[in-house]
């Protein structure tokens, strides 16, 4: 018999010891860490949806209290999915150190996903800023430090923040629990949830987010977008089951979110920054439903993983000598032509997946949170989701444009060399990678096959297409003068005042 | 009996406000980051917003102490001669996290500040946004 008291915390704390070890002998450790990934990836797939909790203390009596339910295994599968995504794609281009840095961010995820101790939270999210500022900073120029600047300072004062609620809610409940948060006061509700809103980025607190997004590399912001913004929301979700006012004021605060960061994301006219704001978005749709925000935030993260590790052609951030690279011939001859096309199809599918396109994985989250929410903020979210369909009908149009652009597009659809574009299919590992997530991310619709009712897949089709037609006629908007990026530091610190003000008004005067 | 607050003066304000001394400390340490947040929001340097990062750090800490204080300000280690009145030791073990991941912050920030420092000394924000 297993003692789970001991194993859980062992599982929690192995990728982060994998990291340290990795920092002395790295050539085992790597394979060794996809391994792992993959171990966790599969059992918990195995558990999500089903209605399986585990509790334990760490530490004995008046220790930690961790609670591994179905919150947290859509999370752990998602961050797990996208690390092994971002480790097969880039491990060549990993700078000293950074899958160490990933390992120990997806041990501050976990027991963020998992704790529902609120100092424990506090400290995780703290490791997890370290993390992710590490990640940011990877790109190593005076631009990137600077955002890893703003992010570290913006992401420590919101934790102050929320340690202030933390201290508030302890005099009135005399413990450290999430679910004796019940007892507290609306001030340290409020200052709690600004502090978690601004960790994971939801819109306002999240202006950090399409600055960042934008100028990492790619593979940091495919991980940024993958997990780091998902450690609030299993918080966030936990905190809305058990207080109907919070979950009240995440309704209003997601649908703001959705509708104004979908509108910035369609006005943006740089694809990296408005992968960014649509991540604003759909974070903010993501926190409407405490029931379904885990697998809507999985179900986000991977595909966001997808869309930036694809974004740029493969020779545009990778390989300097051009001039090698661009001669049609070489580019046949290292199957660089199928692997940019196949690059270019996943691109496309989860830019579709994200739209809630039938018969693939969003689809079927995007159903799970429409039938969750009430009746009026469901207008607001087809509205979102219209916009959203707009984003990314233009990301498809700009990513197919450059693609044919490239000189070596005419050979993909030349049926002479289709033989041996079919055999350069299975060339490399990277490859593999690529099929796997588009036959995953279909074979996920399969999930809830009672969802696809003919109303269903027919409304999401015509947002589709109703996306596309406003896409062609917002493009020649010359947006410039009306949305112009926030950079200044005084606005990515000060959001969380301001959040935290707007919800103690809401919660004590409004009551929406 | 009772007797209306209002006619008391000072303590009389006091009652009506419910203050009791243990909210009377914390006044102190409430100032501290307010005066933190608005050294954070008015700075125009990064090392300002460095330090002004550290007052509110500092404060909310005191803030833990403070609290758990409230219960007794004795030291909470069982010794011969036993005390009456303990200090909460749990807050005070939890806050000791929070100080080493605050100089953990300041560091890096630290770190950050040398190397932006080298293109632009005066590390000003104005420069730097650009």
């Amino acid at each position: 018999m297993i003692d789970y008291q001991i194993l859980f915390p062992f599982l929690i704390f192995l990728p982060a010891f994998l990291g340290f070890i990795g920092c002395v002998i790295p050539k085992i450790t790597f394979p060794l860490s996809i391994l792992m990934l993959l171990g966790y990836a599969t059992s918990s797939l195995n558990y999500i949806g089903r209605d399986i909790a585990y509790q334990f203390t760490l530490v004995g009596d008046g220790g930690i209290q961790f609670s591994i339910d179905s919150y947290s295994f859509p999370l752990i599968f998602g961050s797990c999915i996208t690390l092994l995504i971002v480790f097969g794609l880039f491990f060549k281009k990993f700078t000293h150190y950074y899958y160490q840095i990933c390992l120990v961010l997806l041990t501050a995820l976990f027991i963020s996903f998992t704790t529902v101790d609120l100092v424990s939270m506090f400290i995780s999210l703290e490791l997890l800023g370290f993390s992710a500022f590490l990640l940011i900073a990877d790109r190593n120029d005076r631009k990137s430090l600077f955002n890893a600047f703003q992010y570290l300072i913006g992401g420590g004062l919101a934790m102050l923040i929320y340690l202030i609620g933390v201290v508030q809610a302890f005099t009135f409940t005399g413990s450290f629990l999430l679910e004796d948060l019940v007892k507290a006061p609306e001030t340290a509700l409020c200052l709690i949830v600004a502090g978690l809103l601004t960790k994971s980025g939801v819109f306002l607190c999240g202006l950090w987010v399409p600055n960042i997004y934008s100028h990492a590399n790619s593979q940091s912001s495919a991980v940024l977008a993958g997990c780091v913004t998902c450690a609030g929301i299993a918080p966030i979700a936990r905190m809305s089951q058990i207080l109907n006012p919070i979950s009240d004021s995440m309704i209003v605060i997601g649908v703001i979110s959705a509708v104004i960061a979908a509108i910035y994301a369609v006005f943006e006219r740089d694809s990296g920054r408005a992968l960014g704001w649509s991540s604003v978005s759909q974070l903010g749709i993501a926190i409407l439903s405490p029931t379904y925000a885990c697998s809507y935030a999985m179900q986000h993260g991977i595909c966001k993983a997808l869309l930036f590790s694809t974004l740029y052609s493969d020779k545009v951030d990778g390989n300097s000598d051009s001039e090698v690279i661009n001669s049609t011939q070489n580019m046949q001859s290292n199957h660089l032509v199928t692997k940019e096309f196949l690059r270019l199809v996943v691109f496309v599918v989860a830019s579709l997946s994200i739209m809630g396109f039938p018969f693939l994985a969003g689809f079927i989250t995007k159903n799970w949170i429409k039938y969750d929410i009430p009746y009026e903020a469901k207008i607001i979210y087809t509205t979102a989701a219209l916009l959203t369909s707009t984003v990314y009908a233009r990301l498809i149009f700009d990513r197919i444009k450059d693609f044919s652009r490239q000189p070596y597009a005419r050979l993909i659809l030349n049926l002479k060399y289709a033989s041996r574009n079919i055999s350069d299919l299975f060339a490399s590992s990277q490859n593999y990678i690529l099929i796997l997530s588009v036959f995953g991310l279909i074979l996920a619709s399969t999930a809830a096959p009672e969802l696809f009712t003919f109303t269903a897949v027919q409304s999401a089709i015509v947002s589709a297409i109703l996306g596309a037609i406003l896409f062609v006629s917002v493009v020649g908007i010359q947006a410039d003068e009306f949305v112009k990026p926030v950079t200044r530091t005084l606005d990515l610190v000060g959001a969380p005042f301001l959040v935290a003000a707007l919800l103690l008004a809401n919660l004590i005067y409004l009551k929406i | 009996m009772t007797t209306n607050p209002r006619h008391l003066g000072f303590k009389g304000w006091l009652l009506l406000m419910d203050l009791t001394p243990e909210k009377l400390r914390l006044i102190p340490m409430v100032v501290l980051i307010v005066i933190g947040c608005f050294g954070l929001l008015n700075s125009k340097t990064i090392l300002r917003s460095l330090l002004s990062l550290d007052v509110i750090d500092t404060a909310t800490i005191s803030i833990f102490v403070l609290i758990a204080a409230s219960a007794g300000s004795q030291t909470p280690i069982e010794t011969t001669s036993r005390y009456s009145s303990y200090s909460d030791p749990y807050p005070q073990a939890i806050i000791l996290t929070a100080i080493v991941i605050g100089f953990a912050t300041q560091a890096l920030l630290c770190a950050i500040a040398l190397r932006l420092g080298r293109r632009s000394p005066m590390l000003r924000y104005r420069d730097l946004e650009k």
